[in-house]
Order: structure tokens, then sequence, then C-alpha cells
């Protein structure tokens, strides 16, 4: 099926100044591709170098890290989900060393990058009290309902679908959960813009 | 009639030094003035006006708003500016010193539509008019921005009962923005401006700014997720893009596991890659350079992996070659396989060597640059030609 094919017609991404409106700007999507491809060949090679005769499991998983990693590497940092893709595959320890390797001479840069961003920690004491917060909330909300008017009631539904769905984005793009709302789309997306690439160049690779 | 207004203001601007004339006085001037005619007359101009679509929807959009009886200091302040604003063209050269600089120091404030401004003095006269559709052209530029300034000064006014006030504000916004040119905006500013019968809280709008920012992104991903044009607003497009996103994911994990099973040594045939559909420029003389690389091994057979690794790297990263010839390098990177590489596989995948470019002598000879030594993007392409020999033979 090529309608991915043919649908990436460009890509879009943010500048990422902190004043002014941001703008996308359009990278060429077969320059994407060939950075991609490039950076996922070396990135195989090293890994079956190390380890020779894998069973398909762990080929399976060398496939798919050294995928992300090719890409996340190619975003040098620039977007947020890279640098959470490359700080899961470090964090794991088993996984380490084979994603050090994967990176090559560039992980050591890469990796203080990562681990110098320090979003995380303390969004998660915030996320968590915020989690509290809301539970408390919405069993004072649950009372109020009834007496609520039809018009707040739907209003009240919509938001809370929102809500759920955006949790949900949240989950599936990597370090989704640190961010706020206008910062997810911007990753959401450069992460379905990869995503597409990574699509296109296993099933051209699998074709052949 | 209508240029009554603009001439009389003209008139106290000349003494003035026209530059100074503050808002204050033309507020006096056409108060004076709207006394002097009828409101009727000014409905059927502001009309007229209006449908001249030069000041635009702006105005429009006051217009439907402004019809009401009681200001008719508001009705007639909204005409008073519209009336100027024809007329500025024809009078551009007197008035536009007078004029201009002023509503130009107060435009550059109002040039960012969605700017807002944190000023803890004026919290409340923080809160200016802003029209919904950009009205400036090249041409009409300084008529429609002379028509907002004065528009969003007037209303700013209506909301609140003191002039006082904005006239500091707005006198505060011309000192500090004097400087600046009028399609600048200020870099550490996020300036917004408060829509026309919306609240004028900060928080609210601090809000709408970041609703417009993420309506403005789902825009741009409708665009890029295939069937979202069908489906509005928010919760649905977020519906949407959650299912692409975990269709790409699993197209993913298929795809990845489909190349494990087939592929057992996880090598790919670029040259088929390149030929199909990534690269279909690419020349089809494109040597087995995948297979041929494979001979090369034993003469590698003492290379540490490691230090390939970092050669064949630093090979591709070093060298400022097109995407092709960064390519070839890392595939014919010998990546150090024993000899149990040459399974029965490997050979039938073997084909002799049809064309030899130069480009590849160099290439494989870079190879044995990179067997020999570690140090090497500084080695000069000596390298000995048994490499490339041994590969000629088979």
């Amino acid at each position: 099926m090529h309608h991915s094919v043919s649908c990436l017609s460009y890509t879009w991404s943010f500048s990422r100044s902190s004043d002014g409106p941001t703008e996308p700007r359009m990278r060429n999507p077969s320059l994407i591709k060939e950075e991609f491809l490039k950076r996922w060949i070396i990135a195989l090679r090293r890994c079956t170098s190390l380890k020779k005769n894998m069973n398909i499991l762990e080929r399976n998983k060398v496939v798919k890290l050294s995928a992300d990693l090719a890409m996340a590497s190619a975003r040098n940092g620039t977007t947020s989900w890279s640098r959470a893709l490359i700080a899961n595959a470090t964090r794991d320890n088993d996984n380490r060393i084979l994603a050090e390797q994967i990176l090559g001479p560039e992980s050591e840069i890469l990796v203080k990058r990562v681990s110098t961003m320090p979003f995380k920690t303390c969004n998660r004491r915030k996320i968590r009290s915020k989690r509290i917060l809301k539970r408390s909330c919405s069993s004072a909300i649950r009372r109020v309902r009834k007496t609520v008017p039809r018009k707040v009631l739907a209003n009240c539904i919509a938001k809370r679908l929102i809500q759920k769905r955006t949790h949900i984005l949240k989950s599936l793009v990597p370090g989704g959960e640190f961010m706020d709302e206008t910062t997810l789309m911007e990753e959401t997306l450069d992460y379905i813009a990869y995503l597409r690439v990574q699509v296109d160049v296993m099933r051209s690779c699998t074709y052949c | 009639m209508n240029r009554a207004l603009p001439e009389m203001l003209h008139c106290l601007s000349g003494p003035g030094n026209g530059t100074d004339i503050t808002v204050l006085e033309r507020q006096r001037t056409r108060v004076k003035w709207q006394h002097q005619e009828q409101q009727n007359y000014f409905v059927g101009n502001f009309q007229d006006l209006v449908g001249d679509g030069r000041c635009g929807s702006v105005l429009r959009h006051v217009v439907t708003h402004s019809v009401k009886p009681d200001p008719g200091f508001e009705m007639n302040s909204t005409i008073t500016r519209t009336s100027s604003c024809p007329h500025t063209e024809a009078q551009v050269a007197p008035e536009a010193k007078g004029k201009v600089s002023e509503p130009a120091e107060k435009m550059s404030s109002t040039v960012g539509r969605e700017s807002y401004k944190k000023r803890k003095a004026d919290k409340v006269q923080n809160t200016k008019v802003v029209a919904e559709d950009d009205a400036k052209d090249k041409r009409s530029k300084v008529c429609a921005e002379e028509g907002e300034s004065k528009i969003t000064t007037e209303q700013t006014r209506t909301k609140n009962t003191t002039t006082h006030p904005n006239n500091r504000e707005t006198s505060a916004d011309t000192s500090r923005e004097n400087s600046k040119a009028s399609e600048v905006q200020k870099p550490d500013y996020i300036h917004v401006r408060a829509r026309r019968g919306q609240a004028t809280d900060s928080h609210s709008l601090a809000e709408r700014v970041r609703r417009e920012k993420i309506s403005e992104r789902m825009k741009y991903l409708q665009d890029l997720v295939p069937g979202c044009n069908k489906v509005t607003g928010k919760a649905g497009m977020l519906d949407e893009i959650i299912n692409y996103v975990q269709s790409l994911q699993r197209q993913v994990e298929f795809l990845s596991m489909k190349l494990a099973t087939v592929n057992p040594r996880l090598d790919f045939n670029i040259e088929d890659l390149f030929a199909k559909e990534i690269f279909p420029a690419c020349s089809a003389n494109f040597p087995t350079i995948g297979s041929s690389s494979e001979m090369t091994n034993p003469a590698y057979l003492q290379i540490n992996p490691a230090q390939q690794m970092v050669a064949c790297c630093g090979l591709e990263m070093g060298v400022n070659t097109p995407d092709l010839m960064a390519l070839r390098r890392t595939i014919s990177a010998p990546v150090s396989l024993p000899e149990t590489y040459f399974d029965a596989s490997c050979f039938t995948q073997l084909q002799p060597p049809s064309t030899w470019d130069a480009d590849l002598q160099n290439l494989f000879n870079l190879d044995s640059n990179q067997g020999r030594s570690i140090s090497f993007p500084s080695q000069p392409f000596t390298g000995s030609i048994e490499a490339s020999n041994l590969k000629m033979e088979t």
C-alpha cells in the first residue's frame, strides 16, 4: 500500500524559538529518508558486529532499537521525543551497552545532553501532586453533578474526553508525559513524520 | 464634512508641532465636532465608509457591535475614525507627519495581534480591542492602522471610565515602542489582545493564546494525518491522531519482526533499495558492494572491531561527500566478520564486479587503509592494492 509513501509529501517541524509565533519549517522528506536509512544501516552493522547469530527476538529488538536510535540521533536532541527515546534506551542496563555501541562515538555527547534535561524529576513530582488533586476534585465534582445544567454538563463531558485522549497521546509519544499541550502537539507532529519515514524505509527494505 | 475633523485636528496639531497631539486633545476635538453633526448622517456615512472595503472587516466588526445609541460618543468616535481613514491618503502630505508618527508609534503596539503585555500597573487597562481579520495592506496600512489605533484607544476608553489611565497607557505605549519599527515585535513579550466582547483579564488572555497555539498545531496535524479532515473538534481529531500513531507503531513492530525473520544476518542490499524506490536516480551499475565487502573480510581479521567501528564512523562522518558516496563507504566498511560469515548463501550472492569506477578503487584503498591503521581522516589514499586484487579475483 503506497498510501503512506504518497502522503509523505511534506514534513513539518516547528522552529524552536521561544519568542514570537512558531512557524512550521518544511523538510524535504527524501532527505530525511536518506539520513534515516544511512544511520540505520550503520547502527545495524554495528549491532551485527557485536553479536552474531542472534535469535529472532534479539534481532527484532535490535532492529527496532537501531531504527529508533538512528532517527533520534538524526534529530540531534532538538526534539523532546528523541531525547526521551535515547534516555529510555540507555536507562535499562541490558540495553545500555548495545545502545551505546549503536550510537557510536557520539553517544557520550548525546547521553550527556539527554541526561542534562532536568525536566523529568521535577515534573514527576508535579504530575503526582496534580493527579492527587484531580482525584480529590473529581470526587467533589461528582457530588455537584446532579444539579448542573445540561450545557455545562456537556462541556464537562467534552473536556473529560479531551483530557483522556490527551493522556493517551502522552503515553504514546515518547517523553510525552512531561509536556504541556502545546509542546505535545509539536512533538506528535515530529514523531508522526518520523514514524512514517521509518515505516516507508522498512517496508521498502522488506520488499527487496 | 468628513474632512472637517481631520482639518480640525490638523489645525490643532499645527501650532502644537504636530507630533505631540495627545489623545486627549483628539478626543476634545472630536467631541466638539460631533456636537455639530447629526447622528443619522454619521450612520449613513459610516456604512458607506465601511462599504468602502479599505478599512476592511475590522471596522465592519466594530460596526456590527457598535450600533447602540448610548454611546453617541462611541459611535461618533468610531465614525470619526473611519471618516478620517480614507482621507488620509488624500491628505497624506500635511497629515502624515502629524498623525502618522503618533499612530505609527501606537500602531507598533497593535501590530502584534497576538501580543500579551504583562504590566503589573495596568492590568485592567491592558486590554485592547483586536480586530480579528487582518486589514493591513501596504497601501492602506497607514489608514487601517490609524483606524485601528484609534479604535483601540476609543474602545478601551469606553470600557474604562477614566481617560487618563488610557492616556498614560498609550503614552507609555508610545514611549516604550517608540524605537520599534512597526513590523517588529518585542522579543521578550508575547503580545495578545483581547477580542471585543470577551474577557479581558490576563488569565483568559493567556488561555486564549494557548488555545490558539494548540489549534494552529491541530491544523497542521490535520494535514499530516489522513482522514482528519472529516472530523472537527479537538476530541475527534485527537482520537484520529491517536489511532494513527498507534497504527504506525504497530506497523513498525510488524515490519521489524518481518525484517528480523527474513534477514537472518540483518544485512540489506542497499543497491536494491536504491534502485527501487528511495533513490530512483541512482545509477544502475552499482556493483555489489555489499557482497564484495564480505570478501574483503579475511584481509581485516586482525582488526579490532571497536576501532573499526570508530573508523567506519569517522570516515563516514568526517568526509564531506554526497550521501551516495557516504553510503558506499559505510557499506563497504568491513565489519570484521569472522570466517563463519562466508557460508553458502553468501557465495551465491556474489557476482563478479562488472565495472570498477575510479571511485570504487579509491574506496577499497580507503578500506585497506582503514584496516591497517587507526588514525584516519588524515591518511592519504595510498593504501595497497592487495585488497582490491583479492576482490577482483573472485
